[in-house]
């Protein structure tokens, strides 16, 4: 966004990619290859911390896309990965299709959900949207815990073995985790390229002021029923991760405790930055694993740090990257004007148009 | 056996329970424009101390009143504390309540535990009440639903009727002009935000003493009165009271035709609405 505008002036067309945000993003990427190199027990990190972190920050991340360029904050992201879970579940257990066009099929019934969501939400806004996609969420949880002959209710659909795809053997659990960062970065990739294409301008200028872009000819709705389906693809490829790390899916998968988890990821980790999402991933996972060790109240504390990080940091963690650069940086004026458009803070309600100026 | 008006009364009874906890919601959010997630919190918190207010004392209204009070007071608590500062961000007002409901909810598993308590209430009502067409029903449920009544035409009739209910509305039309007139708005927030959270309170104790009270009731109510809110249109009290009835009635008559699918059929109903009427049955146009 902006960081691409001020370096756009610079020829040559590697530079164009040496964006601070680029960096960090490389680096970020950097750390989760070497990630299982040099933990001292993969068995225990790879699978509850790092494929965790990836699943968890996938799904939110599709959260957070909706909220950053669309404004609209969705509930059932967890819900659109769920159905993607079972839709694997039940095409390939209980059918006994192959793996490879299960994933496939249930890829796209995870975006039809989020199309058939957007059909009933996209005419409302914020707060009233926020309700709408919670309460179709639990319309599902509440389904898949009694649909016996699909879902086979509480009980769930299990096991669901990680695969042999062929070309590679998720069996292996290092394996399977590259290919969980393979698709949580292929995610990240969608979103920022969806950003920057012409649909992404649209649908920023599209929150921005509505009623500007009808009178410009656009169809907003149509605009805003696109995107959320592609959120929920996204979300359907952070339901395949998630599926082939428990081995099975059931109805906790869906319910408002795992929804809320996924909220509390993508506020912590910065509602505003598609891939802070994975430090709030992280950030979680570690309090799940470790906070037990020492008060069985884990989800207090869960609580704590994410009123914690509404009340002090709304930008989440992230958004202490640029408060600690402006305290060290001797370019204070610019970091310090970058930020402020870096770290967007939770959505606020119309009528204050932000300057973003992404609509010329 | 025709068992269609004994369902009819199960759902009018069930409504009025889901209207004493939905018409705090739809207060907070008439007024404030905000929406607390830590409803079913306060509810829930205010049933759990209802109980143990009602045991120690032996009595059934203290219970109702401890139940109030102490929603009241964590509502008053919330709102002073963490939701003040930022109450024309109402997206950041959600999170912060859903992280007290996150709080509440693990708390109260803590103190209370994972078993279901009831409310105990005098023997007195524990009669059945010959009704014609429906043969004995519990007295209790009638009681709740006379309870429910009331209250629903005392806050009316305060919205309507009272200078302090005048502020209200017009609070809700335009707070910055209400203000501008010299009413502290800040202390209409703080004391409508505690009202609501002390209705869902009540509301808490006397689900309590018709139903037992378990972990996880504070999302399902929470949801519910979210239903009953949208469906009935945001910030309207007949709405809320039309919202209880159908939501009510509904989930009744579907656990009757289609036990497994009867949930499901009672957010149908939520989308039905939707689509014909988004801002809900008594909603005005946003």
């Amino acid at each position: 966004m902006s960081s691409s505008k001020q370096t756009s002036a610079h020829s040559g067309t590697w530079k164009r990619w040496v964006t601070t945000q680029n960096v960090v993003v490389a680096v970020v990427i950097v750390l989760g290859v070497i990630f299982p190199l040099v933990v001292d027990r993969p068995r225990f990190w790879l699978p509850n911390i790092g494929v965790r972190t990836l699943w968890m920050g996938t799904i939110a991340m599709s959260l957070v896309f909706l909220n950053k360029y669309v404004g609209l904050l969705s509930l059932a992201q967890m819900t659109f990965a769920g159905i993607c879970s079972y839709g694997i579940g039940y095409f390939s257990v209980t059918m006994g299709l192959p793996i490879i066009p299960s994933i496939i099929l249930s890829l796209g019934v995870g975006s039809l959900a989020g199309y058939i969501t957007a059909l009933i939400a996209v005419r409302t806004k914020a707060i009233y949207f926020m309700m709408i996609t919670l309460a179709l969420s639990q319309v599902f949880y509440s389904w898949a815990s009694q649909a016996i002959e699909v879902t086979n209710a509480r009980r769930g659909i299990a096991p669901i073995p990680r695969p042999n795809l062929g070309f590679i053997d998720l069996n292996d659990i290092t394996t399977f985790y590259y290919f969980a960062l393979f698709l949580a970065v292929l995610s990240y990739v969608i979103f920022r390229y969806t950003a920057k294409s012409q649909f992404g301008l649209a649908i920023q200028g599209i929150k921005d002021s509505p009623e500007r872009m009808s009178a410009l000819g656009y169809n907003v709705n149509r605009y805003r029923t696109a995107a959320l389906t592609l959120a929920a693809f996204v979300a359907s490829i952070g339901g395949v991760i998630l599926v082939f790390d428990r081995n099975q899916v059931d109805p906790s998968f869906v319910s408002l405790d795992s929804t809320l988890n996924i909220l509390v990821v993508a506020v912590v980790g910065g509602i505003g930055s598609l891939g802070g999402v994975f430090i709030g991933g992280l950030v979680f996972a570690l309090l799940q694993n470790f906070a037990q060790d020492f008060t069985d109240r884990y989800m207090t504390l869960t609580g704590l740090v994410f009123i914690g990080v509404l009340l002090f940091f709304p930008a989440g963690l992230v958004g202490l990257g640029p408060i600690i650069r402006r305290l060290f940086s001797k370019r204070a004026k610019t970091s310090a004007s970058k930020a402020s458009s870096d770290t967007p803070t939770v959505e606020r309600r119309a009528g204050t148009h932000n300057k973003k100026g992404q609509h010329k | 056996m025709d068992i269609w008006p004994l369902i009819l009364l199960n759902g009018l009874t069930l409504g009025a329970v889901y209207f004493v906890a939905s018409s705090g919601l739809t207060l907070i959010f008439g007024l404030m424009r905000v929406i607390t997630l830590a409803h079913g919190t306060s509810f829930l918190f205010g049933g759990y101390l209802g109980y143990v207010a009602a045991s120690v004392t032996g009595n059934w209204i203290v219970g109702l009143v401890a139940g109030l009070v102490a929603a009241g007071l964590l509502g008053l608590f919330t709102h002073q504390v963490l939701i003040r500062r930022f109450q024309d961000d109402d997206m950041r007002v959600a999170l912060i309540t859903l992280g007290v409901a996150v709080i509440g909810t693990d708390l109260m598993l803590a103190v209370f535990g994972g078993t279901a308590t009831q409310v105990p209430f005098p023997q007195e009502f524990q009669v059945a009440l010959q009704i014609p067409g429906i043969g004995d029903y519990p007295l209790i449920r009638l009681i709740i639903l006379a309870i429910a009544v009331v209250l629903g035409l005392a806050i009316y009739l305060v919205i309507a009727r009272t200078r302090f209910g005048s502020i209200v509305r017009a609070g809700v039309d335009d707070a910055p002009m209400t203000s501008a007139t010299g009413v502290n708005v800040r202390v209409v927030f703080a004391v409508i935000f505690a009202v609501g959270s002390a209705l869902a309170g009540l509301a808490g104790v006397i689900s309590g003493t018709l139903f037992p009270l378990l972990p996880g009731q504070d999302g399902s109510y929470l949801l519910f009165s979210l239903v009953v809110v949208i469906v009935g249109g945001m910030g309207s009290i007949p709405g809320a009271a039309i919202g209880s009835v159908l939501v009510g009635v509904v989930s009744q008559f579907a656990l009757v035709v289609a036990p497994t699918y009867a949930f499901v059929l009672t957010f149908a109903l939520m989308v039905i609405v939707l689509a014909v009427r988004p801002q809900g049955i008594m909603g005005r146009p946003a």
